[in-house]
């Protein structure tokens, strides 16, 4: 059997602009999924993300995936791709408004 | 016996029955972060309060792993119980800054009547964040221990219609400098309710709940919810820099049967605490026979910072 966490990262709270989740640890899996719950909206914003990896925590860089931007409440899906070592986090943009939201990641191995 | 159970009788001294040993190895075991209750209208929202506690981070399985040495494992494995803070502190008398609190809870019951003691033990290491050189006005400006505030370590319990919070905390720093001492949860004699929640009426929680979150704070270190440990100043390893561990033991044995405390060991010291008393704060609705063994950890500065548990025993008799 597998193990399996999800755990929240940014939770009940209205996001703009630049910023990062929390830097994570999941060395220890295989699979790594972020969960973005819009729950509420202002104005007409777009959320853009990069997937960064780290090998401290402290120093990042893109994992070499495309951003990926996403509009609108409900659930949007950011699967991070394999060989992402141990660090994990997203750096994002929200341009042109508010977004609230339950970000959360699950991760499996 | 096994090499388990060897390590297990070697590293811990375990009252006759284990509720629960935790090497982190084959997962977080049912630790996780401790969020506030969101049950309030319009939108699963959390009862009225003035202290954000929804901003903490995630606790998280760390291999410890550093810019410069690589990783340090655990003591058991690769793997440890991480806690961490966001990089936010407010000054030392003030409301707890959104997110400057990690938090660690596993949450059981009481099994069986007849339990009277219970302990909790682990061996654990903290450190801050290696992020930034601070100003080269003071010796080792790449050397941040100054930057943890508190770490702690105790339960949530109800039994027989009383609920007590019971913990010790270590004040390891307070507005930059350096404190190194044992506060045991207890709260103040003659505070009320609203002055425990920073003077707001009807907070969720009452005198002696979550010292972490409320209780006024002052100057010298001294906390509405802690009380200082009688002879209680230790140095613990800080290892000369934010990139080396030193695993190190801690246990507390408490009474809940007469709802006191009994003995908190750290490293070669012993405390005698019989005849402390625990706070008693009447039960809350629906949490009759409540153990929540928890940890937490407090930055001092904007800097994260780390406790780590290599591994943990919850046992009773």
């Amino acid at each position: 059997m597998k193990m399996f966490n999800d755990s929240h990262l940014e939770v009940k709270k209205f996001f703009s602009g630049a910023f990062e989740t929390h830097p994570y640890e999941v060395g220890w899996a295989d699979e790594a999924i972020f969960f973005v719950m819009v729950q509420k909206i202002k104005d007409d914003p777009t959320f853009t993300a990069q997937v960064q990896l780290s090998q401290d925590g402290v120093h990042w860089a893109s994992d070499g995936s495309d951003p990926v931007s996403l509009k609108g409440l409900g659930l949007h899906i950011i699967k991070v791709q394999s060989n992402f070592g141990n660090y994990l986090r997203l750096a994002v943009n929200i341009s042109g408004g508010e977004m609230f939201l339950n970000l959360h990641i699950s991760c499996k191995g | 016996m096994s090499v388990d159970e060897i390590l297990l009788r070697s590293r811990y001294s375990p009252l006759k029955n284990i509720l629960s040993y935790d090497i982190f190895n084959t997962g977080l075991n049912g630790w996780m972060t401790l969020m506030p209750n969101f049950t309030e209208y319009p939108d699963f929202d959390v009862p009225k309060t003035l202290v954000c506690k929804d901003q903490w981070p995630p606790v998280m399985l760390s291999s410890a792993t550093y810019r410069y040495p690589g990783t340090h494992g655990a003591m058991s494995g690769t793997y440890s119980l991480k806690l961490s803070t966001r990089p936010v502190a407010a000054p030392y008398t003030e409301i707890p800054a959104e997110g400057c609190l990690g938090h660690a809870i596993k949450r059981m019951s009481f099994y069986r009547p007849g339990c009277r003691y219970l302990q909790i033990e682990c061996w654990f290491s903290y450190t801050a964040e290696q992020d930034v050189m601070d100003e080269d006005n003071r010796s080792q400006p790449g050397l941040h221990e100054n930057s943890i505030r508190d770490f702690g370590m105790g339960f949530d319990i109800q039994v027989n219609g009383k609920r007590s919070h019971v913990g010790l905390r270590y004040l390891n720093a307070v507005d930059g400098k350096l404190v190194q001492k044992w506060q045991y949860e207890l709260s103040k004699e003659g505070i009320s309710d609203k002055e425990w929640a920073f003077g707001l009426e009807g907070d969720w929680c009452k005198k002696g709940v979550d010292p972490w979150w409320f209780g006024r704070r002052y100057p010298n270190g001294d906390h509405d919810g802690f009380k200082d440990l009688a002879d209680g100043h230790q140095k613990l390893i800080y290892n000369e820099t934010d990139c080396k561990l030193n695993w190190q033991y801690m246990r507390l044995k408490i009474d809940t049967e007469s709802r006191e405390y009994i003995e908190f060991q750290c490293q070669d010291r012993i405390w005698d605490m019989r005849g402390i008393k625990s706070d008693l704060t009447d039960a809350y609705n629906r949490i009759d026979n409540l153990i929540n063994p928890l940890f937490w950890v407090g930055t001092d500065t904007n800097r994260r910072v780390f406790l780590y548990i290599d591994s943990v025993v919850v046992s009773q008799e």
